[in-house]
């Protein structure tokens, strides 16, 4: 079944009621910007995420793809704005397969601002839509109610203001792509280091009519320092009180293995490396 | 003595021309009239000793008070009114146990003897508009010797109905205290030991009292860092004066 | 059935068999209307402090914040008290605290002048554990108007032996070896636990079972808390949003106060 289960709205509207508060979904508070240039568009974002005033992922993507050229900057609720990226990307394939034309930039605001609006301001995605279609480089901001705007460069998030601050000082009309580029970079920077919300790295997409390029962590200003102290502990550091040795045959019992073919060639599946702290 | 003695001693608070408060001058007058009491610091510690004045033979010798603590560590002597004496100690017990209570230690001795001196001079009419009434219609009529152990060691403090204080090695007050200082004058030194102490109070004291000196009519008191302070006992005081008895 | 039915009503609007908050009053132009004045902030930022065999650290990051913004990125949480005049020359107490930044600064003073009034008073310095117990009468003597701070005290106590007190914001106070407070409080102080008083580590070379023996917590090197201190704030940094800027150490001994300030991460 496709669209949102509201099945349990009573039972919660009934808990709320008794005082029990709703769980609280990851806010992104973010930088994220936006900024045309004379032959294509640059979109940036910071790569922290929030909940409350923890850090919950230190480098997280907040750069979505919709198609090959179009790309979605995301602020607001986390699950939010992956979601109705990946929605609005799956229709978007569709609908250029049905057309049989590449698709445009102003067809994905379109479609995102009526799915938003139709929710009312509920599913907290506010984006930034850049991307180059057959009509030229274009720029959107959607916000969660639905509202969309069309400007040279633009900035969303918590670290909205400390962004379009550099970008109402700095910004010119027909800039270079290496211009652009610093500039989207140095809003995000003011956005890193003067708003709490957002943090750790800079991500920028520059979309030109002949291709996209994405470059993760274009800037990393915020790297960790190297630990004072080691805090490897020595084995045998830690108590327990029962052990069992479980030899790898047995555990044959509890797991099912199934291999899978990959397509075209014979190398296995690798997912992505989880980041760790070295 | 007081040859401009005029309107002038009426008022608490007025200087006479000469520059004197008569008031405070008849307090300390008060005191040479109060039995006579002395102190003695040693390097171990500081003994205080009273006289009792036994008025009757029907009186419970017991019941006449002279030396009394304050905290565990200080205790004081008086000569003089010793009704005025109560409301000053209850002052002394009430700021000792406000600053263990505001600062997890006990008071040291000097700050203690200053509460008390501020107490002292709280007399006459205040001004109006001023916070607090004036509690005391007159100044007091008594003299205190403070003994105590701090982190200084031992010390003793004379505190007077004008509000000053002098630190002492040894003093005597009330109506024996000029004969009495000028025995501690002489006999006094340095490296007394707390029995010799005891033993000189009780000399002093049996040479300017007018009774007979024996067990009843003294009280002695000391002030040590092991035992804090403590008023003797009637074996204690027994044996105090039995040794003074044998030397003599 | 009915008691089954009645759970939605006639009106098509779901009921409940518990009371509920009243949505709109019905005579909402006479209810009264309640006027609030909420007099406190939270400026973010964390402290600790570790008491060592003859030394104790504190230790504050330099941060200011409310609600997303920065207010400064230097606003010092550690505060001598007590020594001469406004410089603290001679002071060897150390108060830190961390919450509301001008309750924080109200209280310093406060304590300050006490420190100062006591040597006039008394005709000595006040020792760490006079001092603490003053600090706890303060912070009571506002029990039902709080100062908004969790405050630390540091010394070295009459023995030379480093003194640490931790207060809860009425004054509730306890001496310990560490103690983390403030925002980064429920990040650090499992790790001082760990490292500190060394909780949950056990005697490797001891078999396994009830009877493992705990690591006893060894008196702490300056130089190793030191880099402790600093490894904790960095990590705090990392994980909490309000953290940051600067670090600013302090290190009360027999001798007096050394400060050490070191910049931290920005974002």
């Amino acid at each position: 079944m496709p669209g949102f289960d509201f099945s349990n709205h009573n039972r919660n509207l009934a808990l709320h009621a008794k005082g029990v508060p709703l769980p609280k979904a990851t806010s992104t508070g973010t930088t994220i910007v936006g900024c045309l240039y004379d032959g294509g568009v640059v979109i940036a974002a910071d790569t922290r995420a929030t909940s409350g005033p923890i850090v919950a992922d230190k480098n997280c993507e907040k750069l979505h793809y919709i198609s090959p050229q179009i790309w979605c900057a995301g602020a607001g609720t986390a699950a939010d704005t992956e979601f109705t990226t990946a929605l609005i990307s799956s229709n978007l394939e569709l609908h250029a397969l049905s057309t049989g034309r590449k698709p445009r930039v102003v067809t994905v605001m379109t479609m995102l601002k009526q799915h938003l609006f139709r929710y009312q301001g509920h599913i907290g995605a506010y984006l930034v839509v850049a991307g180059c279609d057959p009509t030229g480089a274009h720029l959107f901001t959607v916000h969660a109610h639905g509202s969309t705007d069309k400007l040279p460069y633009v900035t969303m998030g918590s670290g909205s203001l400390a962004a379009m601050s550099v970008f109402e000082t700095q910004w010119k009309r027909d800039m270079t792509r290496e211009a652009a580029v610093a500039l989207c970079a140095d809003a995000i920077q003011a956005g890193i280091f003067n708003d709490l919300g957002s943090g750790s790295n800079v991500d920028v997409c520059v979309i030109t009519p002949e291709k996209t390029q994405l470059m993760r962590n274009f800037i990393t200003p915020n790297v960790r320092e190297k630990k004072k102290r080691d805090y490897k502990f020595q084995r045998g550091t830690t108590a327990w009180l029962d052990e069992r040795v479980v030899k790898r045959e047995e555990i044959r019992k509890y797991v099912s293995v199934e291999e899978v073919p990959v397509e075209g060639s014979g190398a296995p599946v690798v997912g992505e490396r989880m980041e760790v702290d070295q | 003595m007081f040859i401009a003695r005029s309107e002038y001693d009426r008022g608490i608070n007025t200087f006479s021309p000469e520059g004197r408060l008569f008031q405070v001058e008849y307090s300390l007058e008060a005191i040479k009239l109060g039995s006579t009491a002395i102190g003695i610091t040693t390097s171990s510690g500081t003994v205080l000793g009273v006289e009792k004045r036994i008025t009757s033979s029907l009186l419970e010798t017991s019941s006449v008070e002279k030396v009394v603590e304050i905290d565990r560590h200080i205790g004081c002597a008086m000569s003089g009114l010793q009704a005025d004496a109560r409301s000053m100690i209850e002052h002394a017990r009430v700021t000792s146990q406000s600053h263990v209570f505001h600062y997890a230690e006990p008071i040291g001795v000097e700050s203690c003897t200053q509460a008390i001196c501020d107490l002292a001079l709280r007399f006459g009419e205040s001004a109006s508009g001023e916070e607090e009434e004036s509690i005391m219609s007159r100044p007091f009529g008594v003299a205190l010797l403070i003994a105590g152990y701090d982190e200084e060691g031992p010390s003793l403090y004379h505190a007077e109905p004008s509000g000053t204080f002098y630190r002492y090695d040894a003093k005597a007050i009330g109506s024996g205290s000029e004969g009495a200082q000028a025995e501690l004058q002489s006999s006094y030194h340095k490296s007394l030991t707390l029995q010799e102490a005891e033993e000189l109070v009780l000399k002093t004291l049996k040479q300017v009292m007018e009774e007979k000196l024996d067990a009843n009519n003294v009280q002695l008191a000391s002030v040590t860092k092991d035992k804090g302070f403590r008023v003797y006992g009637d074996e204690e005081m027994k044996a105090c004066v039995g040794r003074i008895e044998g030397d003599s | 059935m009915a008691a089954f039915t009645s759970y939605v009503s006639s009106a098509g609007q779901p009921s409940y068999s518990f009371p509920q908050q009243q949505s709109a009053p019905s005579h909402a132009s006479r209810a009264p209307i309640q006027h609030s004045f909420y007099p406190y902030t939270d400026n973010g930022g964390s402290t600790l402090g570790i008491s060592g065999d003859n030394f104790t650290i504190i230790a504050g990051d330099t941060r200011s914040t409310s609600g997303y913004n920065i207010n400064t990125r230097y606003e010092p949480k550690l505060f001598r008290i007590g020594g001469e005049g406004s410089e603290h020359k001679g002071s060897k107490i150390v108060l830190s605290v961390v919450g509301f930044a001008a309750d924080g600064h109200a209280l310093k003073e406060r304590l300050d002048t006490v420190v100062k009034m006591y040597r006039y008073q008394h005709g000595k310095e006040m020792s760490v554990n006079a001092c603490a117990q003053r600090l706890s009468h303060i912070l009571y003597n506002k029990r039902f108007f709080p100062y908004y701070v969790q405050a630390i005290l540091g010394g070295v106590d009459e023995e030379g032996r480093g003194a640490l007190y931790s207060y809860d914001p009425v004054g509730s106070y306890e001496r310990e070896f560490c103690r983390a407070a403030g925002a980064g409080a429920s990040l650090i102080m499992p790790f001082l636990d760990n490292q500190v008083n060394l909780k949950n580590q056990y005697e490797p070379a001891a078999p396994q079972g009830l009877e493992k023996p705990q690591l006893v917590p060894q008196p702490l090197q300056r130089a190793a808390t030191e880099e402790l201190v600093r490894d904790a704030f960095t990590s705090a940094v990392e994980r909490h949003i309000e953290v940051g800027d600067g670090l600013q150490m302090m290190i009360i001994t027999k001798d007096g106060i050394e400060e050490v300030f070191s910049p931290l991460k920005m974002d």
